[in-house]
């Protein structure tokens, strides 16, 4: 079941809806991305914190929302269990970031934040739907979340504070 | 199965012993290069979720800095040093006499005398467990994030979920006596590692 007019923490490879008014909010993404959907006309939203790419082959996995491949249609299913219209979802994420900027080793880098905001724009447009606004890469860590009463979708990072970036609802 | 990880009494309390040495060491080399003693906590050991990491630590938003490094050979895994942005600025002033005003300022210098001690820190660490059951663990070339203590608990956990969904965390606190600096390590030792380790110290699995 959704939950209804709360404030809800969507842990590492969690995924959450809820329905009517309240807030999802992801705290501290590094590599992971926050994304966020909503049906503004049946208030339905939801969030997954995604981890890594692609879902490994050889292992079963208990948490879709681990991978962008499994996370993001796991998403829009329960977001549909829950009322919403697939032709009315939209979407924003933001996360994604190489926290780890300083090395002494200059071949190998981190970079699987970038490779995570990119797997989950591709499954998003494979899927025929559309992100509206993102906030991804960098060197940052965030925190997101989301208002279901208005609609916005703010990024806080430890040195510019709490920004919009923008509303799922306009 | 493969991926999951049950320990009895033995293995934790092995675990607990054989990483407390090893912190033991990590915090003298500490000691040596500040010039200040510092206490360290007996080390927790639980073997969680990777995904309850951040949780566990209070992954915060507030800044911290974050000394990372994979580890190779017989036992692989992850090892990070943490601490708060405080600490940093303390830890600066003892290597370098001096620190940054804002951390979107920090030289060259500042990075890699950071990186060193992690280096070092870490290092002690392994080489300890080393010797104690005589496999082989190696540190790569750290990492540093200065950010959301959160989000570099995340970036690691992403990083150590590559090749594991279920891990044993072990977290340490050392503070200096007077109170201008601490901090954690957090060791991932890899399922496989582990199950190397009980094996050549001849400790069954529970099953």
């Amino acid at each position: 079941m959704p939950a209804v007019g709360s404030a809800v923490l969507v842990g590492m490879a969690d995924i959450q809806v809820i329905k009517g008014s309240g807030q999802l909010s992801c705290l501290g993404l590094g590599s992971c991305i926050g994304l966020c959907g909503l049906d503004p006309i049946a208030n339905v939203a939801g969030m997954v914190h995604v981890m890594l790419p692609q879902a490994f082959q050889n292992k079963g996995e208990a948490k879709p929302g681990k991978f962008a491949d499994t996370g993001v249609p796991a998403l829009i299913a329960e977001m549909l269990k829950a009322g919403a219209d697939r032709g009315r979802l939209r979407f924003a994420m933001a996360g994604g970031a190489q926290v780890f900027k300083f090395s002494a080793n200059t071949e190998s880098k981190l970079d699987i934040g970038a490779r995570n905001a990119q797997a989950v724009q591709e499954v998003i447009r494979s899927l025929g739907l559309r992100i509206i606004a993102h906030d991804t890469g960098g060197s940052v860590g965030r925190t997101v979340s989301f208002t279901t009463e208005t609609g916005i979708y703010t990024v806080k990072t430890v040195t510019s504070g709490e920004t919009t970036l923008c509303n799922l609802r306009a | 199965m493969a991926s999951d990880l049950t320990l009895g009494l033995m293995e934790l309390s092995a675990v607990r012993e054989m990483t407390n040495i090893g912190l033991g060491h990590a915090t003298t080399a500490l000691s040596q290069m500040t010039g200040k003693a510092f206490n360290m906590s007996v080390p927790d050991v639980e073997s969680v979720a990777l995904e309850q990491i951040p949780d566990l630590l209070g992954g915060g938003e507030a800044r911290a800095t974050g000394i990372y490094m994979p580890i190779e050979g017989d036992v692989s895994g992850h090892i990070a040093f943490l601490m708060n942005w405080e600490s940093t600025l303390s830890l600066w002033r003892m290597l370098l006499g001096d620190a940054p005003w804002d951390p979107s300022q920090i030289t060259e210098m500042e990075a890699s005398a950071l990186l060193e001690i992690g280096n070092i820190v870490n290092a002690s660490f392994l080489n300890a467990l080393s010797e104690m059951t005589g496999l082989s663990m190696h540190a790569t070339p750290p990492y540093l994030a200065i950010e959301m203590s959160g989000a570099i608990l995340d970036a690691i956990v992403v990083e150590a979920c590559y090749s594991e969904h279920y891990a044993l965390s072990i977290r340490t606190s050392i503070t200096d006596y007077e109170g201008s600096m601490e901090g954690f390590f957090l060791y991932i030792p890899s399922v496989g590692g582990l199950r190397t380790i009980f094996k050549t110290l001849g400790i069954a699995e529970a099953a």
